[in-house]
């Protein structure tokens, strides 16, 4: 990407005491990507966060957010931001449109048009005038997407956006994020650690542990680049080892759990199906074992505990 | 970016969308009824001086306005720490020194509207049932400085520093409020030092030592100055030093909140 990066994180270092809880964080995001902050618990992503977003201060390096620094002019940097930081909470004695109102006061660009269009995204309009205290979770977790995305900001930043959402609105709201970014070319960043969502919903993830960003890879390109590759790939058959036998050891095939089990790319898999085919070999299934982010995850965090 | 006075228009939403703040206001409206009407049933004359009435009446409740005031300015920061609105407070393009002033600006005007009501009433319904008298030797004492004055300067200048000595005290509430995530603890301490203020006053009076006339408490009570008196009898202050000491204190309390705020780290 050689756009100009929406926010870019240049070594930023958080030390509480002694402790040192972001070490020299380095990151860029580009509009139009959704990008995800994996780590484990207490890997310090909800701190990074809320240094992006002024509510901490860093101890050094600094945070810009379209060319402002958060430090030295924090109110051209927020203008950019909208933001879920945990969960969303709010006044829980006015009632939604009341909210919304509240934060649209805080911001000039916001109309009244805005706000209804707004509610009307998120699938709030029958409920915005109850009082909160009234919502479910989800509703509120839909009230803190309005007030995120009313002011049409550059970078959008979720803290575990998915959070006591149904899968039908977890679903909903990653069409939405990808909309955001396709669309309106808005960066997206979401931290999570459910890895499966993150699969799903982002372009490229950085992950954190223990304060450090010990990785930053790109997901869509992988997805595109493992066709060509070998993969694990698994045939349900009704002779296993019958199976075998035809296939005189191709792709070093073995039985796993009664499924036979080989390596082989997209090609390979079909001309193994004909010859199982051929040979009077019933095949009820063919999936591969695309190494998921989980898998990757685990792989370079290793199995460590919270530290 | 948008102007500030939007600021203050949703602090001044926060509270009067909530209803303990018109609990607080059905009170300040009752008590000058309810004293009034307290008064014809268990007096036996049946009159009374509408001025006095009123004075009556006004300390009463400002030392409830001043609670009431207490209570809002405790929960001003502090509860938007604990509900964790705060976040999505402080993520919004204006300084955290605009955000905190807006919050200061609706303490005042909240404060100014129950002073208001206040007067309303204990001077509208004490004219009402007393009428209105133009006799004012119950009311201002023979050695006040205001003697021979009007009873609207008087009571104008009672007002005044009534206000001025909730208003301090509304800043160290304030203080308190930045300082202190919980609310039930800023408002819960508030309160305990403006009963304990009375006792160190109580208790300051009967030292000599130099000091005591630069202590807040020493300086509060500025309305005894009206009667010819001091806020602490053994020390000759006037009102012009203790008004002085009084925005010494009152400078410092809010350069203190102000400090906080700013560089606060939002954690919860």
């Amino acid at each position: 990407m050689s756009q100009v990066p929406v926010a870019r994180l240049q070594d930023v270092t958080k030390r509480i005491g002694s402790r040192t809880i972001i070490d020299r964080v380095s990151l860029e995001i580009y509009p139009g990507e959704v990008f995800g902050f994996l780590g484990p618990n207490g890997s310090g992503k909800t701190t990074t966060i809320r240094m992006m977003v002024g509510l901490m201060a860093m101890t050094s390096g600094d945070i810009s957010i379209g060319g402002h620094s958060v430090r030295t002019h924090y109110p051209q940097a927020a203008a950019q931001v909208g933001a879920i930081v945990e969960n969303p909470e709010m006044y829980k004695y006015l009632t939604g449109y009341q909210n919304l109102l509240h934060y649209a006061r805080m911001n000039a660009s916001i109309t009244r048009e805005r706000i209804d269009e707004v509610v009307k995204l998120v699938g709030l309009s029958g409920r915005i005038h109850d009082k909160v205290k009234k919502y479910s979770l989800g509703m509120r977790q839909r009230l803190g997407v309005a007030q995120a995305v009313m002011h049409r900001p550059k970078l959008l930043i979720l803290d575990e956006p998915t959070n006591g959402l149904d899968p039908a609105g977890i679903r909903e709201l990653r069409d939405y994020l990808r909309q955001l970014a396709q669309e309106e070319g808005t960066a997206v960043f979401v931290s999570s650690h459910l890895l499966s969502e993150m699969e799903l919903m982002c372009d490229r993830v950085a992950i954190l542990q223990k304060g450090q960003i010990i990785d930053i890879r790109s997901i869509r390109g992988q997805a595109a680049s493992a066709q060509q590759q070998a993969e694990e790939a698994l045939f349900d058959v009704d002779r296993p080892e019958a199976a075998l036998g035809v296939l005189q050891g191709q792709g070093g095939g073995r039985i796993v759990d009664g499924l036979l089990e080989l390596t082989a790319d997209r090609n390979e898999i079909a001309e193994v199906n004909r010859r199982l085919v051929e040979a009077g070999i019933r095949v009820y299934g063919i999936r591969t074992k695309t190494k998921s982010l989980e898998d990757q995850f685990l792989e370079v965090t290793g199995s460590e505990t919270i530290g | 970016m948008a102007n500030f006075w939007k600021l203050v228009q949703n602090e001044n939403m926060k509270i009067y969308r909530r209803m303990r703040t018109w609990v607080m206001l059905g009170i300040v409206v009752l008590i000058p009824i309810v004293v009034t009407v307290a008064f014809l049933l268990l007096s036996d004359s049946k009159d009374a001086n509408n001025w006095e009435m009123m004075q009556l009446e006004t300390t009463i409740l400002f030392s409830l306005i001043t609670i009431f005031t207490v209570v809002v300015a405790a929960d001003s920061v502090a509860g938007e720490f604990s509900t964790g609105t705060i976040k999505l407070l402080l993520i919004r393009p204006w300084s955290r020194s605009s955000i905190l002033l807006s919050k200061f600006i609706a303490l005042v005007l909240f404060s100014v509207l129950l002073s208001v009501v206040c007067f309303v009433l204990t001077w509208g319904v004490n004219t009402l049932v007393f009428g209105f008298s133009s006799d004012t030797s119950g009311l201002i004492p023979a050695n006040s400085p205001l003697a021979g004055q009007s009873p609207w300067t008087y009571m104008g200048l009672d007002y005044l520093y009534e206000w001025i000595e909730l208003i301090v005290i509304v800043a160290f509430a304030f203080m308190l409020s930045s300082a202190f995530r919980s609310s039930g603890l800023a408002i819960g301490l508030s309160i305990f030092l403006l009963f304990a203020g009375s006792m160190i006053t109580g208790l300051l009076s009967v030292t000599n030592k130099p000091w005591v006339k630069y202590v807040l408490f020493s300086n509060l009570d500025l309305t005894a100055y009206l009667n010819g008196g001091n806020p602490v009898p053994n020390f000759k202050t006037t009102v012009g030093f203790s008004l002085s000491v009084l925005a010494v204190y009152f400078i410092v309390f809010n350069i203190v909140s102000w400090t906080i705020f700013r560089r606060r780290d939002v954690a919860a």
